[in-house]
């Protein structure tokens, strides 16, 4: 009984998904309509207060068993706990029932955001520059035929791609170009194929519970 | 009769053959209004068009620009017939058509325009409820080898030597992506044999809804194997949805806890180099898979193993190599077939009909 | 011996300190790189060039903080253009996050226009010229709720003001009156677009994708599914090529100033590559 109510769910809601793809007729769009925007935002919002809970759970108890690095999930839950406040009561750019500037110091979560999120996120994506140079020289090596084909392949790209591959030749650009459009997208495709099948294949055996790891268990 | 001379030299050439009728495979409410362009297009500002209960009183209901002959009218009531003009105007001048036939609009319960996607989408699970049904009269099916898959029993192996916990990354995709479904199959699969050794493991989450059913997965793996005592609560959590901040949290467990195999299965975006190059720096062996496939590069370079695409879908029949899931892969194998010689039969017909003299799809 | 041996395992951290100077030289002197303009810019760029006066240009803000350096410059390329044709305007985002960057992208070119203008006529006016729709959770709201009606999904703007009462929006109801979409993105949203909006109401898609995930989408550009692509940083450079050369629109040309890095990460990446397979096969020669 445990398992059957979830997967009775999983295929009465996966069989209205489906319907409304080919049907437009005003009740069965009504009934998606109603799944898609009340249905899911009440759960998504139910989860994510779960998922923070879980969070402040395990810093908690980082402090509480002072485990290592216990001081930076104070950090942490500072952080998170003056950054809800802020957004939750000082209004997106100020006006808010809290005040969020102090003379020119202005703190609102618009600030916040563009201050701390924008240059933290931004580094941490500079990071893939290096990475990949790194990643490129360690993995990139002739070792067979295949792998040097690959080589000569992304050297033509990489410099097709760039200014100076058009004065190198004013055929790199369109060669590479090419490249893109046809042996490129020949490969992609069939790649895309086989996911696509085993989209709806995986879709099939979880509607129809032949697939019920996700539940937990043995099956 | 000079009014008429005036008149013909100066009013605008309407529009003609107008038609109006129910806007096919939609939910009523809309009429579509088809037209000719008026001889006068190139003079025109553009097209009104105007609506009738009576065939008398005809309002403005929209405008179409120069050069369209098409408009629908969304603001009509199932079941009420309307006639239609449609008049060419410029600042000073006008040409009203004849007007149309009344027409109707009603909704419809099926879109006919994908039938052939409905088609194909029965034969295609047909494929596999046959596969299904053979392998419950006990044939066996055959499934090659994943090197990716194989080396699961080997990665975990060596961290329960090596003392050292086992981390698995989902991803950030949500539980709409089929990759985050087929990744939680594989950790529990991964849950059990880390209980049976008792192997910590290690799951953050970036999506607060696949965080709770791992939770749920995870437990109820450990429990499978009798020993739900083993089930942590603070190792399965939730770290952020932002996708560089997850990354960042991931690289700082790969630098603390030095797992000794990295399980990078799911979803992922640009931070699967960050994450995947971090653990190559620990030493760890490192187990990719992702149906990402922008994402694949990065993970053959890094990783030592890379699950592509479909295999990933495949990973859970592969390692529990149960028959009723093996049986939705080899009907998808099937369903491959039929495209490739669906495509190979049609490139072949578009190759002759380039060839004059054979003329024969012409 | 040794000196193959060291030039197959050079310490990533030399790589680290090679990669970082070659890529932030170039930025200290900055010069602008013309570049060639390829078919999918040049399709993109004609395709909003042709929108009808009684249309609108909706653009979808879809990119984060980390790939700003490579869609921000799209952004303010395809609003010159926009702007300076004086093709009107809407303006969205599916997430919250790319709201406050898709204001700063707007606010800075109506910025640059409204610095030169002489006239009313000739400034960039909010709500006469364009509108910031907002954000309107969750996704698939505004991808399929605005085949029926855009002001139902936005019936107030991102200030508040009722969409049907902007001049910008008078006569634009739903994607029939969308002459095309550009969604700008560092992830998969221009898929969706042409997924559920383009297969349900026929709207015209294009999009400026970050270069990584570039060669997912030329498949979909490949059977006319996208109208155009600005692809990676090069591709906004291409489209500020267009924009300057064909519509004489001054301004700061972020990606153009930014190609020289590029290029010279580009070679530095290859020569490392060619400096360690020549280690490789000393060593396996020995």
């Amino acid at each position: 009984m445990k398992k059957r109510i979830p997967l009775l769910l999983v295929l009465i809601f996966g069989i209205a998904g489906i319907i409304p793809y080919y049907s437009q007729y005003p009740l069965v769009q009504n009934v998606q309509s109603f799944i898609r925007n009340d249905m899911i935002r009440i759960i998504a919002a139910f989860a994510l207060v779960l998922g923070l809970g879980s969070l402040l759970k395990v810093h908690f108890d980082k402090i509480r068993r002072h485990r290592e690095n216990w001081e930076y999930s104070w950090v942490l839950i500072l952080s998170f706990v003056v950054t809800a406040i802020i957004g939750l009561f000082g209004g997106r750019t100020g006006g808010g029932m809290l005040p969020t500037s102090i003379g020119s110091f202005v703190f609102n979560i618009q600030v916040i955001y563009e201050n701390v999120n924008v240059p933290l996120g931004s580094t941490m994506f500079a990071l893939l520059a290096f990475f990949m140079a790194s990643a490129a020289y360690r993995a990139f090596r002739a070792r067979s035929l295949d792998s040097t084909l690959l080589l000569v392949t992304a050297f033509i790209v990489m410099l097709g791609v760039l200014p100076l591959g058009n004065r190198i030749s004013h055929h790199l650009p369109s060669f590479v170009q090419w490249i893109m459009d046809i042996p490129n997208v020949a490969s992609k495709r069939g790649i895309g194929f086989g996911i696509a099948l085993g989209s709806v294949a995986t879709a099939l055996k979880i509607l129809l519970g032949i697939e019920q790891k996700w539940l937990g268990g043995t099956r | 009769m000079f009014a008429t001379f005036l008149i013909t030299i100066f009013a605008l050439a309407p529009p003609t053959d107008v038609r109006a009728y129910d806007r096919p495979d939609d939910g009523g409410g809309a009429i579509t209004i088809q037209w000719q362009l008026s001889p006068d297009d190139e003079l025109v500002d553009g097209y009104e068009i105007y609506r009738s209960e009576n065939g008398i009183d005809f309002a403005m209901v929209g405008f179409m620009g120069r050069g369209r002959t098409q408009y629908n009218d969304e603001s009509t009531e199932d079941g009420k017939e309307y006639i239609y003009k449609v008049a060419s105007v410029s600042d000073t001048l006008e040409g009203y058509s004849e007007a149309s036939l009344p027409a109707m609009s009603s909704p419809q319960w099926f879109v006919t325009q994908r039938i052939y996607l409905l088609f194909a989408m029965l034969v295609f699970s047909g494929i596999i409820l046959y596969y299904i049904y053979v392998v419950r009269r006990g044939k066996e099916l055959y499934i090659r080898k994943i090197a990716g898959l194989e080396a699961v029993d080997d990665a975990i192996g060596r961290a329960t030597e090596m003392g050292k916990p086992v981390l698995y990354v989902i991803g950030i995709g949500t539980m709409s992506n089929i990759a985050s479904i087929a990744s939680l199959n594989i950790l529990a699969e991964v849950a059990k044999k880390t209980g049976q050794y008792e192997t910590p493991l290690i799951v953050p989450h970036a999506d607060p809804i696949v965080y709770t059913v791992a939770r749920e997965v995870v437990k109820e793996s450990y429990t499978s194997i009798g020993r739900p005592d083993l089930f942590d609560p603070d190792k399965v959590f939730f770290v952020t949805q932002s996708q560089f901040a997850y990354a960042a949290a991931i690289d700082g467990i790969m630098l603390r806890d030095r797992p000794a195999a990295n399980f990078l299965i799911g979803w992922f975006r640009a931070e699967s180099l960050i994450i995947a190059e971090t653990g190559t720096m620990t030493g760890a062996i490192q187990i990719a898979g992702t149906d990402a496939v922008s994402q694949l590069p990065f993970f053959v370079t890094a990783c030592d193993y890379t699950i592509i695409g479909e295999e990933l879908y495949a990973a859970s029949a592969y390692i529990s190599r149960e028959p009723m899931l093996l049986s939705a892969i080899k009907g998808e194998d099937i369903g491959k077939i039929v495209i490739f010689a669906a495509l190979g039969l049609a490139s072949i017909i578009g190759l002759l009909t380039r060839f004059p003299i054979l003329g024969l799809f012409d | 011996m040794k000196a193959f041996e060291y030039l197959s395992k050079i310490d990533r951290r030399i790589i680290y300190l090679v990669i970082g100077v070659v890529v932030i030289l170039p930025l200290i002197f900055p010069t602008v790189e013309r570049v060639r303009v390829m078919a999918p810019a040049q399709s993109l760029f004609n395709a909003v060039d042709s929108i009808p006066e009684d249309m609108v240009l909706m653009i979808d803000f879809d990119y984060d903080p980390q790939t700003m350096p490579e869609n921000e410059p799209m952004a303010v390329a395809l609003l010159r253009h926009a702007f300076k044709r004086r093709i009107k305007v809407a303006a969205l985002s599916l997430y919250v996050q790319p709201l406050a960057l898709a204001l700063k992208a707007l606010d800075q070119v109506t910025e640059e226009f409204n610095a030169r203008a002489q006239t009313s006529a000739d400034s960039i006016i909010y709500g006469r010229d364009y509108v910031l729709l907002g954000w309107q959770p969750p996704p698939i709201v505004p991808l399929l709720e605005m085949g029926i009606s855009i002001s139902n999904v936005y019936s107030t703007d991102y200030y508040g003001y009722r969409t049907d009462s902007l001049p910008v929006m008078q006569g634009i109801e739903n994607f029939n009156d969308v002459g095309i979409l550009v969604s700008i993105s560092g992830g998969n949203a221009p898929l969706w677009w042409v997924g559920y909006s383009q297969v349900l109401y026929g709207v015209a898609v294009g999009a400026g994708l970050t270069a990584v995930s570039a060669s997912d989408f030329y498949i979909y550009y490949q059977t006319g599914q996208f109208s155009g692509l600005m692809v990676g940083m090069k591709g906004a450079a291409e489209y500020e090529e267009l924009v300057e050369s064909k519509l004489q629109v001054p301004g700061e040309r972020k990606a153009s100033e930014a190609m020289p890095s590029l290029t010279a990460a580009h070679l530095a990446i290859m020569v490392f590559i060619i400096i360690g397979n020549i280690g490789y096969m000393m060593r396996r020669r020995i």
